[in-house]
């Protein structure tokens, strides 16, 4: 399908793009994830928050460089 | 704080009765002390651990202990874990749907990424929504901790003294199996809040481990608090 003069879309760049906005979207969940673990372990403060919050930082990080990733390939 | 700082040291150099030097503080009866001795776990991710280590909650006042920190039932969580361990094989017959099979190499990478990383976000969040939610017994206070998604909790608590009723149901096989249900509370002021939708009252506590023992600490609390000079 050739709606721009000279560029072909295909199947292949719609679902790549889609992916590309969930990555960014995933992104964006991790980092609110981190932060509502840091509120929870203030109103319930267990000895294991600690690591946690290191597992909850090591996703975020992951997909951080997850997305990079995808969005410069 | 300062001010009841000074007063016990006051207290301990003109040597007072013991009764003057706890004011508010409720010793643990005998009968409390038998009913936490057995049964329970006392690990940091069992569904019911009497007197947690190291453990302290919002508002924990200086003179109140935590007799029983309790969360849902580690079965629970099985509904979850199998949908996680299905969806983790679900990338190795990809092959086999016609709309993936028709996307290119590069494009296919970044889905199956995509679809892993959605995997552990769910797997992640559905853990700390069961290990957060917690419910707290204490010598004074009944605490209910609800975290509902990602942006919203919400903190119910009631004084032993106003609870009015305590019952508990177990339904179902699993429940019956491995001995876990619903601990239901009535208090004076029965207030519903957003996270009591579905519940019998606003202090319940759900799918809860040992739910007779946990009925039973209740009761016994607000027995002894209704004598506060015993």
């Amino acid at each position: 399908m050739e709606i721009i003069p000279g560029v072909t879309i295909n199947l292949s760049m719609i679902v790549s793009f889609m992916v590309k906005i969930s990555m960014i979207l995933f992104l964006i969940l991790s980092i609110i994830m981190v932060r509502q673990e840091s509120l929870m372990d203030k109103v319930v403060n267990l000895p294991i928050g600690k690591s946690l919050k290191i597992l909850t930082w090591g996703y975020f990080l992951f997909s951080f460089f997850v997305t990079v990733i995808i969005l410069l390939a | 704080m300062l001010l009841s700082a000074y007063r016990w040291v006051n207290l301990v150099q003109l040597d007072m009765p013991e009764v003057f030097k706890a004011e508010n503080v409720k010793a643990e009866s005998e009968e409390i002390k038998k009913l936490l001795s057995g049964g329970f776990s006392g690990r940091s991710f069992g569904s019911c651990v009497p007197r947690p280590h190291k453990f302290r909650f919002e508002a924990q006042q200086d003179d109140e202990t935590v007799l029983l920190l309790g969360r849902r039932h580690l079965v629970t969580n099985l509904r979850w874990i199998t949908m996680l361990c299905f969806a983790f094989v679900i990338p190795f017959v990809w092959g086999e749907f016609p709309f993936l099979k028709a996307l290119d190499g590069n494009t296919l990478v970044s889905v199956t990424m995509l679809w892993y990383m959605g995997l552990i976000f769910y797997g992640m969040q559905s853990f700390l929504m069961w290990f957060y939610n917690v419910y707290i017994i204490t010598n004074e206070r009944l605490v209910d901790v609800d975290f509902v998604g990602l942006l919203s909790k919400t903190v119910n608590v009631a004084q032993i003294s106003r609870v009015e009723d305590v019952n508990y149901t177990q339904k179902g096989i699993l429940a019956s199996f491995f001995n876990y249900g619903d601990v239901i509370m009535q208090t004076a002021s029965e207030q519903r809040t957003p996270d009591t939708v579905g519940e019998m009252s606003a202090f319940t506590f759900e799918s809860v481990a040992f739910p007779d023992k946990v009925a039973g600490v209740i009761s016994q609390l607000t027995e002894e608090a209704e004598k506060p000079w015993k």
